[in-house]
């Protein structure tokens, strides 16, 4: 490729040469074609490597019930309806989360059992730890009012962000995909999936905001990183991060502000400001408790990278003044 | 080619070498820039959570800026491109929406039609300069530098907005660092996460996250990074004393913006691209072999 290339199209580049589409990824093999697949086995001895003959429009969940069917009966894996609704045949593909049985083979495959739950054998991953962060989160509605009869006055824009939760097949793959959830306990982060299955009630206008406060409490909401790799991966295709995530955060603001001082502090620095000073941003979050880590202040003055005489002294920019009226004029109206 | 240019709250702070190296690299491209000085921040990843409206109207007040000057809009930041990329689709496809935000916007007697262009400078290389020009302008090329791409999350994802079904397969960083001379490394951190948007509250994960990456280049033979994004470039750069201190080892791994790089091979020095901000020192003579 010599000349420019059409406007919209470098933001997908890679996407054709690398058979990104799912159309590439469905007609890359031939009858006669051999797949590579290795799996991630529990007992260290056991078969690991497999050559599986290719049929046409193989997937995953093929390639292996092949192998327990030819090779290795002992292999553990989990599958139900093959049909992308029961959610438990979710792996980890060339690192990547798929569900089996709705996922085109490669060529070579390494498959894994996910990432951030523990393994019972082999591909089958232990639930537990996910329906115990789900419970503990209280996913149900309560009513603070009287059921007010048939039919509810409930509409499509009540349920926007709801019904895209209730699309969740609780596969998992969200969960394993999560890079906060891999840090372990470093966080509280609930992680995305019962984030998810959270938002199903917790964005549902009926259910008590009491009870919704409790449970987003819980939830530690504000360790999303924003990274998408959950939607990324999602079988169902859920915007977790802005259908779920995001209306969730909101409401967290508004049920449990002190869980959400970064997101109004930068909303009101930016009121102020017109745009985030970072050094005013972090002494909103976190107060004087920021000076305890001088020495690293210092490194960063004597680069320029901080400015405290900007800082402390903003100017009146014409950015300030429109976030100042479109910001707080919008809060009034 | 002319555009207007948005750089973003960072490279008019804590990045302020980013917004230096865009105009010296501009210039030696033949971009002419038209800074929309006015322009606020797009919201970050909070105020869209937490206020949808207040978010649409500052981002498509500055798409209204760049229209009302008939001309494109570049910008430098991943997360400010998501930004303005999801309000102009908000925008188009919800008229009610679009109704509301330029009733807003009215006050300063601008309104936007849903024209705006948005294209970051990486895009801007492949779609308005491309790849035949750009190689002919380069003056010193790097060879010998191995450099890791740092994709950055929303340069990449999501999904609904790039289309692909898996990031990893993203090339444009890799295929650019060829052009410039340079040899691009394959190494597991390249479209992950640096963990920067939760980092004003808690930097614990920026830190684990991005040690993870910055060693894994390191072990892949990375002499130094780019990205295309100047808050990854904060946790990486800025926040890599505090990762070493975590890992317990020396990285050592220098960080560039996607124009230093650029810049380099064009024939600037790393003085005219500012390069000595940085936290962490690079040397193109000792680095590239050269």
């Amino acid at each position: 490729m010599s000349e420019p290339i059409a406007a919209g199209e470098a933001r997908r580049l890679g996407q054709e040469e690398r058979g990104d589409t799912l159309g590439a990824r469905n007609t890359r093999f031939d009858p006669g074609d051999t797949v590579l697949v290795r799996v991630r086995r529990s007992e260290p001895a056991a078969r690991s490597e497999f050559r599986v003959p290719y049929r046409k429009w193989m997937r995953v969940l093929d390639a292996l019930n092949w192998i327990a069917e030819n090779e290795a009966p002992d292999l553990g894996y989990r599958w139900f309806c093959g049909s992308k609704m029961c959610g438990t045949c979710a792996v980890r593909m060339n690192g990547r989360e798929v569900l089996a049985c709705w996922e085109a083979v490669e060529a070579e495959m390494t498959i894994e059992p996910l990432r951030n739950l523990p393994v019972v054998r082999d591909l089958v991953v232990d639930r537990g730890p996910f329906e115990d962060k789900v419970f503990s989160l209280e996913p149900w509605l309560e009513r603070p009012a009287l059921y007010p009869g048939f039919p509810e006055p409930l509409s499509h824009k009540d349920m926007k962000y709801a019904s895209k939760a209730l699309d969740c097949i609780g596969c998992m793959c969200c969960y394993s995909a999560c890079p906060v959830i891999a840090l372990g306990d470093l966080t509280d982060f609930a992680g995305p999936a019962p984030l998810v299955q959270l938002g199903q009630t917790a964005l549902d206008p009926r259910n008590d905001p009491a009870k919704v406060a409790r449970s987003l409490k819980r939830t530690g909401i504000f360790h999303c990183v924003s990274c998408y790799r959950c939607e990324e991966v999602c079988p169902a295709a859920i915007p977790i991060v802005t259908q779920v995530i995001e209306p969730l955060k909101a409401k967290t603001a508004a049920l449990v502000p002190e869980m959400a001082k970064h997101s109004l502090a930068l909303r009101a620095v930016v009121a102020a400001r017109g745009r985030v000073d970072p050094t005013a941003l972090v002494l909103r979050v976190r107060g004087l408790a920021v000076l305890r880590d001088w020495l690293r202040a210092l490194r960063l003055l004597l680069r320029g990278k901080i400015d405290p005489l900007k800082t402390l002294f903003p100017r009146r920019t014409s950015a300030a003044a429109a976030a100042q009226r479109l910001l707080e004029g919008g809060r009034r109206r | 080619m002319r555009f207007a240019y948005y750089p973003g709250c960072s490279a008019r702070s804590t990045c302020a070498e980013l917004n230096e190296a865009t105009h010296r690299v501009a210039a030696a491209l033949g971009l002419e820039l038209t800074q929309l000085d006015s322009g606020t921040c797009t919201g970050a990843r909070e105020l869209r959570a937490i206020d949808p409206l207040g978010f649409y109207t500052l981002n498509v007040r500055i798409l209204a800026l760049a229209e009302r000057e008939n001309l494109p809009l570049m910008t430098i930041c991943n997360t400010c491109t998501l930004n303005v990329l999801d309000a102009h689709a908000a925008f188009v496809a919800d008229p009610d929406l679009a109704a509301q935000v330029n009733a807003r916007l009215a006050d300063e007697e601008l309104r936007y039609s849903g024209r705006t262009r948005i294209s970051h400078f990486l895009w801007v290389l492949y779609e308005d300069i491309g790849e035949a020009r750009l190689r002919a302008l380069v003056r010193r090329p790097l060879t010998g530098l191995s450099v890791a791409a740092f994709y950055g999350c929303h340069i990449t994802r999501p999904p609904q907005r790039y289309g692909f079904v898996d990031s990893r397969n993203n090339v444009a960083l890799e295929r650019l660092a060829e052009i410039l001379g340079c040899r691009p490394i394959d190494y597991s951190g390249r479209t992950e996460c640096c963990g920067f948007h939760t980092a004003a509250h808690d930097e614990r994960v920026a830190i684990k996250l991005s040690g993870q990456h910055i060693a894994s280049a390191k072990n892949n033979g990375a002499a130094a990074m780019v990205t295309p994004c100047p808050l990854c470039h904060t946790v990486l750069d800025s926040f890599q004393r505090e990762i070493e201190q975590d890992m317990g080892q020396k990285l050592d791994m220098p960080v560039l913006h996607l124009p230093q790089l650029v810049g380099l091979a064009l024939g600037l020095s790393p003085e005219q691209l500012r390069i000595d901000r940085h936290m962490i020192p690079f040397d193109l003579g000792t680095l590239a072999g050269a």
